[in-house]
C-alpha cells in the first residue's frame, strides 16, 4: 500500500476533472479570444484573419456603445442599491434573530432570488404596464401622473434596475446575515460599554468587520449584473402587438451580432471587451477594499 | 425551531456538519422522492419509437395548420408522428443559423429571405424533380425568387406576409369619415380627426397607431412601407449591388409624417398601447399590419367592427417558403408534407383560419371572402399594386436594426419637427451608416 | 442570539424599537413577495378582469380556465420533468467533481497545483455568455445537440464549488486525521471515501442545492442547445411560450405561476441547505 508514490492518487483523481475543465472552460475561452481576430459568419468556410479590425469598429459602433453604457449604468445602479439596502435589511433581520418571524423575513426577502427568472420578469412586466399596471395605480394615489415605464428610454432602464435589484437583494442579505452572526458578541459589548448606540456599534464594529464580505457580494453582484440578458429579453420581448423600448445590454447585442447579423468574430470581440471589463472591475474592487481596510 | 444559520457559518467546527439536523434529513428524503418522481414521469411519457417528422416554424399561430397537414399525411404513412415546433421568429432564425450548417435542423423548415445565405453556402439540398415541376406549374415565378439560387429552385412558397390598413368602422363613422384614407396626406388628416382626447388634450385613443418602439428591425420595416407609399424606398439595387436610398425627398416626407403625428399633432404617443393589441382593445382607430391580425381579432375581439383597405401604392411583402434541408430516408415524407401543405383545400383553410395569404396561383377565394370580407384587401389588390421585399442579402437585418435604433429616437425628437435641414442631416448620417455596412460586405453599389 | 443580547436603556423603548423594526421588515417582505402574488392572482383572473382598472389583487371571479388551457396547450409537466432531470444530473456532476478536486487541491501540495487552482478560479470570472458560442460549436461538432450530454456540457463543473470545498477541507479537516489513517495503512481512495467524504456532507449538501438552482434557472444555454419542444427546459419553454402575436396575460401568468410551484416547493424543502450554501459562499475571503 505504502509503496505507491505519494503523487499518484491526487494526480489520478484530478486528471479527469482537469480534462473537463480544458474542454468546456479553458478551450472555449481561448477560442473566443481567437475568434475575435477573425471575420466569420458561422456557416462560411471562409474565415479571414482581420487583426484588430473588429475592435476598431466597435469603438465607433453606436449600438455597442449604447449597450456598454446601459449595462454599466444598470450594473452600478444595482450594486449601489443592493449593497446598502441589503446591509440595512440584514442588520434589521439580525436584530430580530431568534424570533420565529425572522425566518419568515429571511425567506420572503430571499425568495425572489430563487424563483425562475422568466416568470419573475413576466410578473414585473405587468406591474410596469402603462395602462393596466399596479405601479401606475400606486403612483396615481399620490397624484403622480401615469408613466410609460417600459417605453421611455430612461424609465425602462430604471425598470430593469428595479427588477434586477429585487432579485439580487436576497442574496446580499443572506450573506450579510452570516457575516453579522460571525461578529463576536464581545465586540458589541465592548462598544456598548464605551457608550455607543446600537447604530454606532453597527457602523463602527460590524461594518468594518464585514468588509471582506461586502467586497465579495459587490464583486459577485457586479459581475452578474454585467451579464443580464433574460430580464431585458422578457421585459421588452418582441411581442409584436405590444412593443416596448428594448434596453440594449451587452449580452443582447452580442447575441444579436452572432445570430441575427451572423458576425461571430465581431460578437467575440464584444465578448472579449466584456471579459476585460469584468476583470478590471474585479481587480479594482479588490484593490479598493484592500486599501481602505488598511487605512 | 429555527436553528441559527450561523452555526454552519463557523466552518471550523466539523461536528456541525457531521451531525445533520433532523429536519435537514427529512427534507433530503422528500427531495429525493420528488426527484425520483420527476425522473420517472418523462420516462413513462416518452413516445414509442415511430417515424417522426419534425416541422420547424417561426410562426406559433401556424402550429394548428401544420398539425392538420400532418394528420392528413397519416393516411399515407400510418406510423408517422408529426412534431410541430413553432417558436418565435427570432428564436427560429437563431436555431436555423446554429443547426443548418451541421445538418441538425428539422425535417421541414420555414425560411424567409435569409434562405439566400444558406443556399449560397450549399447547406440545403435540392428537391426532387417532381417538386420543382410542381413549383413551376403552380406559382408566379416572381414570388419564387427568394427560394431560388443560381437559377435553381430549392424551396416551395407557402404564404406571404403583406401589409394593409385596418380601420375601426365605428370610429370612422363617428368621426364622419365614410371610407379609408386614399393618399398618405389623408392618413395624417384622418388621424387628427380620429384621435380621441381627454380633457387635457392628451390622446386616449390614437388616430393612427404607428410603430414607434419595439425590439429590432420592425420599426425600420414599417418605416419602409410608409416611405414606399411616399414614392421612395429604403435599399435600392443597382447591378446586383445595393445602396441606401432613403436620404431623399421621400425619406424626408415619410419621417415628417411620423413627426407630424407624434410631435406636432400628438395623435399617437409612444407609450400608448399600439398595433393589434390597441386595435383589439379599441385604443386606436387604424393601423397598418399583415393579414394575421384578422385571425387574431377573430380570436380575441370577435365583436370588433372593422374593415381593411390596400395602402396607396404598395406594401412590403415577406414570402415564407418551405424547405427540406437534409437528404435522407425521411426526405421523401418531408416533401410529401410540403406538397400536402400546398394543396388548395389546405391553403384555403390556412387563409380562413390564420389569415395568412397563400402564394399559390389560381385559388378560388370567393367562399372564404364571403365569410371573412376583411381578407379582400389582401387577396384582391389593385392591378398596379406593388409588392417589394427585403433584399436577400446577409447584412439586411443589421442595416434595418441599426436604422431602427436611430428612428426610434428620431420619431419623438422635437428638434426635428418642422426642421427640414435637421431631418435631412439625420437621414444622411443614417444612410451613410447603412452604406458602410454594405461596403463592408462588398455589396455597395457604386454611385 | 436574541433580543436580550442587546439590552437597551428601557424595556418600553426596547419594545417600540422592536415594533418599528418588525413593521419595516413586514413592509419589505410584502413588497418583495408582491410581484409573485400579482402573478399568481393574474393566473386566476378572467380576461375582462385582467383589463380592469385599477388592477385587483384578489380575483373577483377566480377561474381555472387559464391554467387548464395552459396545461392543454403546452407540455408543461414534461418541461418541469426535463428541468428536474437536467438539474439533478448537473448537481451530481458538480458535487462529485467539486468533492474530488476540492479535497485534492486542499490537502495535497504538488508542484503546479497552485497554478491549476488559479486557472480554475480564473475561469469563474469569465461570464458564461462570453464563451458560449465556441462551446456550442464544440457540442455541435460532437453531434450532441438536442441530447442530455450536450445540455449538460455547460453545467458539469462549478469553479465556486471547488473553491468552497477546498476552503472547507483546508480549515476543517485536520491533517492529523488523514495522517493517522495513513499510518494505519489506509489507501488514499479509502481515506477519501470513508473519512473525508462523510466529513464533507454539510458543505456538499449546500453546494448541491446551489448547483441545482443554477441549472434550474439556466436560460441562454438550454435555449440554443435544446431545440425540440419535448426537450425544452421549463425556463425556455416558458420564455418561448410568451411569444405569440399578442400577449395573453392570463395564460402567461398561469404558466408562470405553475412554473413557480416546483422552485418554491424545492426552496421551502431545502431552505436550510440553500441558506447554508449561499452563506458559505460569502464566508471566507
Amino acid at each position: 500500500m505504502r509503496t505507491k508514490p505519494k503523487w499518484l492518487f491526487p494526480v489520478l483523481a484530478l486528471l479527469p476533472i482537469l480534462g473537463l475543465y480544458c474542454c468546456i472552460r479553458v478551450y472555449p475561452i481561448i477560442e473566443t479570444l481567437r475568434l475575435s481576430l477573425y471575420q466569420w459568419n458561422i456557416i462560411s468556410r471562409r474565415k479571414p484573419f482581420v487583426g484588430f479590425a473588429n475592435f476598431i469598429e466597435l469603438t465607433s459602433d453606436p449600438l455597442f456603445l449604447e449597450a456598454i453604457f446601459n449595462t454599466t449604468v444598470i450594473a452600478f445602479s444595482i450594486v449601489v442599491i443592493t449593497i446598502p439596502v441589503g446591509l440595512a435589511l440584514a442588520a434589521l433581520i439580525n436584530s430580530r434573530q431568534g424570533l420565529r418571524r425572522s425566518g419568515v423575513y429571511e425567506a420572503s426577502v430571499f425568495l425572489p432570488h430563487v424563483v425562475s427568472l422568466v416568470p419573475a420578469a413576466m410578473a414585473w412586466k405587468w406591474i410596469f404596464d402603462a395602462r393596466l399596471g399596479p405601479l401606475n395605480a400606486l403612483i396615481g394615489l399620490v397624484g403622480i401622473p401615469a408613466q410609460s415605464w417600459l417605453f421611455d428610454p430612461v424609465l425602462s432602464l430604471l425598470c430593469l434596475v428595479i427588477l434586477c435589484s429585487w432579485q439580487a437583494i436576497g442574496y446580499a442579505v443572506l450573506i450579510f446575515l452570516v457575516g453579522l452572526k460571525n461578529v463576536p458578541d464581545a465586540l458589541y459589548e465592548a462598544a456598548r460599554l464605551d457608550g455607543a448606540s446600537s447604530l454606532q456599534a453597527f457602523r463602527y464594529v460590524a461594518v468594518p468587520l464585514l468588509k471582506p464580505v461586502i467586497l465579495y457580494v459587490s464583486v459577485i453582484t457586479l459581475i452578474s449584473s454585467y451579464n443580464i440578458y433574460a430580464q431585458a429579453f422578457v421585459l421588452a420581448s418582441d411581442v409584436q402587438g405590444a412593443p416596448g423600448h428594448l434596453v440594449r445590454v451587452l449580452v443582447l447585442d452580442m447575441l444579436e451580432n452572432s445570430f441575427r447579423n451572423y458576425r461571430v468574430g465581431y460578437a467575440a470581440a464584444e465578448a472579449v471587451i466584456l471579459l476585460a471589463i469584468v476583470l478590471i472591475l474585479t481587480g479594482a474592487q479588490f484593490r479598493l477594499f484592500r486599501d481602505r481596510s488598511r487605512a | 425551531m429555527m436553528k441559527p444559520v450561523g452555526r454552519f457559518g463557523y466552518m471550523t467546527l466539523p461536528e456541525d456538519c457531521i451531525r445533520p439536523a433532523t429536519s435537514g434529513r427529512r427534507s433530503w428524503r422528500s427531495a429525493a422522492l420528488l426527484l425520483a418522481l420527476a425522473v420517472a414521469v418523462p420516462v413513462f411519457a416518452s413516445p414509442a419509437s415511430a417515424e417522426k417528422l419534425t416541422i420547424w416554424s417561426g410562426w406559433p399561430d401556424l402550429a394548428p395548420f401544420y398539425k392538420r397537414v400532418g394528420d392528413q399525411l397519416k393516411s399515407k404513412y400510418p406510423d408517422l408522428e408529426i412534431s410541430v415546433e413553432a417558436i418565435a421568429l427570432r428564436e427560429h432564425e437563431k436555431r436555423l443559423a446554429l443547426s443548418l450548417p451541421s445538418g441538425a435542423a428539422g425535417d421541414v423548415i420555414e425560411m424567409e429571405v435569409e434562405a439566400a445565405r444558406y443556399l449560397e453556402a450549399g447547406v440545403i439540398t435540392e428537391p426532387p424533380a417532381s417538386v420543382v415541376d410542381f413549383v413551376k406549374a403552380n406559382y408566379d415565378m416572381t414570388r419564387v425568387k427568394t427560394a431560388m439560387y443560381d437559377g435553381k429552385i430549392f424551396g416551395v412558397p407557402l404564404f406571404q406576409g403583406q401589409g394593409a390598413l385596418f380601420y375601426n368602422t365605428d370610429m370612422f363613422a363617428k368621426a364622419g369619415l365614410d371610407g379609408p384614407p386614399k393618399t398618405m396626406a389623408d392618413y395624417t388628416a384622418y388621424a387628427q380627426k380620429l384621435a380621441q382626447r381627454d380633457a387635457s388634450g392628451v390622446a386616449t385613443v390614437s388616430g393612427w397607431s404607428l410603430r414607434l418602439s419595439g425590439g429590432g428591425s420592425g420599426i425600420a420595416e414599417k418605416y419602409w412601407t410608409i416611405l414606399y407609399n411616399h414614392a421612395g424606398t429604403l435599399l435600392e439595387e443597382r447591378g446586383g449591388k445595393w445602396h441606401a436610398a432613403y436620404a431623399s425627398e421621400a425619406g424626408r416626407s415619410a419621417l415628417k409624417q411620423y413627426l407630424d403625428n407624434v410631435v406636432v399633432y400628438r395623435t399617437v404617443t409612444p407609450e400608448m398601447k399600439a398595433d393589434a393589441e390597441a386595435f383589439e382593445l379599441g385604443q386606436t382607430a387604424m393601423f397598418i399590419r399583415e393579414s394575421w391580425v384578422i385571425g387574431d381579432i377573430a380570436k380575441k375581439a370577435p365583436n370588433l367592427k372593422y374593415a381593411t383597405a390596400p395602402l396607396p401604392k404598395g406594401t412590403l411583402m415577406v414570402p415564407v417558403d418551405l424547405y427540406v434541408p437534409n437528404k435522407g430516408p425521411k426526405s421523401q415524407i418531408a416533401w410529401d408534407f410540403v406538397q400536402k401543405a400546398n394543396e388548395p383545400e389546405n391553403l384555403l383553410w390556412l387563409l380562413e383560419n390564420t389569415a395568412w395569404v397563400p402564394n399559390r396561383k389560381g385559388l378560388d377565394y370567393s367562399a372564404v371572402l364571403k365569410r371573412v370580407p376583411q381578407l379582400g384587401a389582401f387577396v384582391n389588390v389593385p392591378a398596379d399594386y406593388a409588392f417589394f421585399t427585403v433584399p436577400a442579402i446577409s447584412p439586411a437585418s443589421e442595416i434595418l436594426t441599426r436604422l431602427a435604433a436611430r428612428l426610434e429616437k428620431a420619431f419623438t425628437d422635437k428638434s426635428l419637427a418642422g426642421n427640414d435641414a435637421a431631418i435631412d442631416a439625420f437621414l444622411k448620417s443614417a444612410a451613410e451608416e447603412s452604406d458602410k455596412i454594405l461596403a463592408r460586405e462588398d455589396l455597395l453599389a457604386k454611385p | 442570539m436574541s433580543e436580550s443580547d442587546h439590552p437597551s436603556s428601557g424595556v418600553g423603548q426596547h419594545r417600540v424599537v422592536g415594533l418599528v423594526i418588525d413593521t419595516i421588515l413586514c413592509v419589505v417582505s410584502v413588497m418583495m413577495l408582491l410581484p409573485l402574488v400579482f402573478l399568481i392572482s393574474n393566473a386566476f383572473k378572467t380576461p375582462p378582469e385582467l383589463l380592469a382598472w385599477p388592477p385587483t389583487i384578489v380575483p373577483h371571479q377566480p377561474t381555472l380556465e387559464n391554467i387548464v388551457s395552459v396545461l392543454r396547450e403546452t407540455p408543461l409537466f414534461r418541461w418541469i420533468g426535463n428541468s428536474l432531470i437536467f438539474a439533478t444530473l448537473s448537481t451530481a456532476s458538480i458535487v462529485s467533481t467539486s468533492a474530488i478536486a476540492g479535497y485534492v487541491l486542499g490537502k495535497f501540495d504538488l508542484p503546479g497545483f497552485t497554478v491549476i487552482f488559479t486557472v480554475i478560479i480564473a475561469t469563474a470570472v469569465v461570464p458564461f455568455e462570453v464563451y458560449m458560442i465556441p462551446l456550442y460549436l464544440n457540442v455541435q461538432s460532437a453531434g450532441l445537440l438536442n441530447t442530455w450530454p450536450g445540455l449538460l456540457v455547460g453545467y458539469l463543473v462549478m469553479s465556486f464549488g471547488i473553491f468552497l470545498i477546498r476552503q472547507y477541507v483546508m480549515t476543517s479537516i485536520p491533517d492529523e486525521l488523514l495522517e493517522a489513517a495513513r499510518v494505519d495503512g489506509a489507501g488514499e481512495g479509502w481515506i477519501f471515501l470513508r473519512i473525508v467524504l462523510p466529513l464533507m456532507r454539510g458543505p456538499l449538501g449546500a453546494l448541491a442545492v446551489l448547483a441545482f438552482f443554477q441549472a434550474w434557472t439556466a436560460f441562454a444555454w438550454p435555449l440554443v442547445v435544446m431545440t425540440n419542444k419535448e426537450t425544452y427546459t421549463l425556463e425556455v419553454g416558458l420564455a418561448l411560450f410568451q411569444t405569440g402575436f399578442t400577449v395573453d396575460i392570463g395564460h402567461l401568468s398561469a404558466a408562470a405561476a405553475l412554473a413557480l410551484v416546483p422552485s418554491a416547493l424545492f426552496f421551502s424543502l431545502m431552505r436550510r441547505n440553500f441558506v447554508r450554501g449561499v452563506a458559505a459562499s460569502g464566508l471566507k475571503e
